[in-house]
């Protein structure tokens, strides 16, 4: 299996950063309100008057489950992917937010026929100068 | 709203092409005249304009084409997809029913091949290109598939049942000179067909198209005196769901559950029909997993059975309800929504030779675009 090799790119939007320095700090890390502590994901976007100043970024559960998957063969990401190819897509579901699905690469999966509801434990995974979110099967 | 107070009166198209020479205001214009003619009209008769954000303005076309009174101009706003020409329907009949127009022009039209491919527009949405880019989840048959799997997992899906999705619709292309893949495609074509992202094979995705199409709608009244048989517009709704196309394809609680039956319901509910009384429909196909999806939320089987009953046949060639006559998105042409509105007219007005189903009178178009959902009622009265 290969691995994806995109950017992060965050244009204007640095607030979204806080995802990635959870992942530098081996921690998933989602947006919520800060005064109810309610999950927001992915975060809305910060427009004054509203979310403004409200969200804050809280580390769910490394653990959860599989909402579903697909394994890519032939990659569309712009540029030349072709020997990134095959992935597996998981869309992760943390066991404390099961309401927020988390996008991210199945990993040390050789030999393990995805599928949804498969338990899954997260990993970052160092891809060139960035980290992405991984998942690995519990 | 009520129904049949409208009719579709005229309707025109360019040729449906893997990648066209003409631009795209080219196509449009091409379209439009031929809808405006089809109708028996000129196009100083035309008053209404009911355009699209990814086609020329209203000024633009309507300049070309020569129009002299734009009385009514609007523009639909729902996503891409099929779902903006059952939306342009929706406000054509308001602006007919409050007698701001009498013959509304409706075109569409696509250029696949522009610069930077169709699905350039994804990463310009910052949650994608934070959060989905990265990992890779990029583009419709990445989305589609793994809506594709969590069907399978909630209601169960064997190859053959998605795969006759595909082949039914390929069967129909079969009898449809002016569509993109005419070659026959079995199961075994089906197979060799590449695979992009599981469980999706091309075979399974749209084509890609550079086209256009056109609709003239006018005043039920006025086309009882036009050219060819009325065929009104009985029913017509728009169903959404709340989420944006930035989250859509991984926070809805249901990726798959498209907003269609809420806009099956309006649509018959405006109509005074339901899915049995249907000759026939034409069911947006993007993907077969959409199209499946979307024809139970029609009405056509039950939630969970649209593999069963498209492997049992029923929407074939001699099927008990016909769907995607001309082959469809997938092996028709990829012009969303207008091309299928064309296909619903042509059936009901008995003009489709070889393909033409016999004594169709009630026809359904239905339409996603994103979050939105669009069902049209047709019948020729």
């Amino acid at each position: 299996m290969g691995i994806p090799n995109y950017p992060v790119n965050l244009g204007y939007h640095t607030e979204l950063q806080g995802f990635y320095d959870g992942l530098a700090a081996g921690e998933l890390r989602l947006t919520a309100n800060a005064e109810t502590g309610e999950w927001l994901w992915y975060p809305p976007e910060n427009i004054p008057g509203r979310y403004d100043g409200q969200l804050i970024w809280k580390a769910v559960s490394p653990e959860g489950s599989a909402y579903t998957f697909t394994t890519v063969k032939r990659s569309l990401l712009p540029g030349d992917h072709k020997d990134e190819v095959p992935f597996t897509v998981v869309l992760f579901e943390p066991d404390d937010a099961p309401d927020c699905r988390v996008p991210g690469v199945l990993v040390d999966a050789e030999g393990v026929e995805p599928a949804c509801g498969m338990r899954l434990r997260f990993r970052p995974v160092p891809v060139g100068d960035h980290i992405i979110a991984g998942f690995s099967p519990a | 709203m009520q129904g049949n107070r409208i009719a579709i009166t005229g309707i025109g198209k360019t040729a449906y092409l893997r990648k066209g020479t003409q631009t795209l205001t080219h196509m449009v214009v091409e379209a439009s005249l031929k809808a405006i003619a089809d109708a028996g009209l000129t196009p100083a008769d035309i008053d209404g304009f009911v355009g699209n954000t990814n086609i020329p303005k209203s000024d633009d076309i309507g300049y070309l084409i020569g129009m002299k009174d734009r009385a009514f101009s609007a523009t639909t706003d729902v996503a891409g997809g099929s779902a903006p020409a059952g939306q342009a329907v929706i406000l054509a009949q308001l602006a007919i029913e409050a007698g701001l127009a009498r013959h509304v022009l409706i075109p569409y039209g696509i250029w696949s091949n522009k610069p930077g491919g169709v699905y350039a527009f994804h990463a310009n949405e910052p949650l994608k290109a934070a959060f989905e880019m990265p990992v890779g989840f990029f583009g419709q048959p990445s989305y589609f598939a793994s809506m594709a799997n969590r069907y399978a997992y909630d209601y169960g899906l064997s190859e053959e049942e998605l795969a006759s999705v595909s082949i039914t619709y390929r069967e129909w292309a079969v009898l449809n000179p002016d569509a993109q893949r005419r070659e026959p495609m079995g199961l075994a074509e089906y197979r060799q067909s590449p695979m992009i992202s599981t469980p999706l094979r091309v075979a399974d995705c749209c084509l890609t198209t550079d086209g256009a199409g056109a609709c003239v709608v006018s005043a039920v009244d006025c086309a009882r005196d036009m050219p060819h048989p009325v065929v009104q517009v009985a029913g017509c709704g728009l169903g959404t769901s709340n989420f944006p196309h930035g989250i859509l394809f991984t926070q809805n609680p249901c990726t798959y559950n498209y907003p269609g039956e809420a806009s099956a319901k309006k649509a018959y509910e405006m109509a005074g029909l339901g899915p049995k009384d249907l000759d026939l429909a034409q069911v947006y196909d993007g993907f077969s997993i959409s199209a499946l999806v979307q024809t139970e939320m029609l009405g056509l089987c039950e939630r969970g059975e649209g593999g069963k009953f498209y492997h049992a046949g029923h929407a074939r060639p001699g099927g008990r309800m016909p769907v995607n006559t001309s082959g469809g998105h997938m092996s028709g042409g990829y012009v969303p929504g207008i091309s299928l509105l064309i296909e619903a007219v042509k059936q009901l007005r008995g003009q489709e030779g070889e393909r033409q189903v016999p004594d169709a009178r009630v026809c359904a178009v239905v339409g996603l675009g994103g979050n939105s959902h669009t069902t049209t009622i047709l019948t020729r009265s």
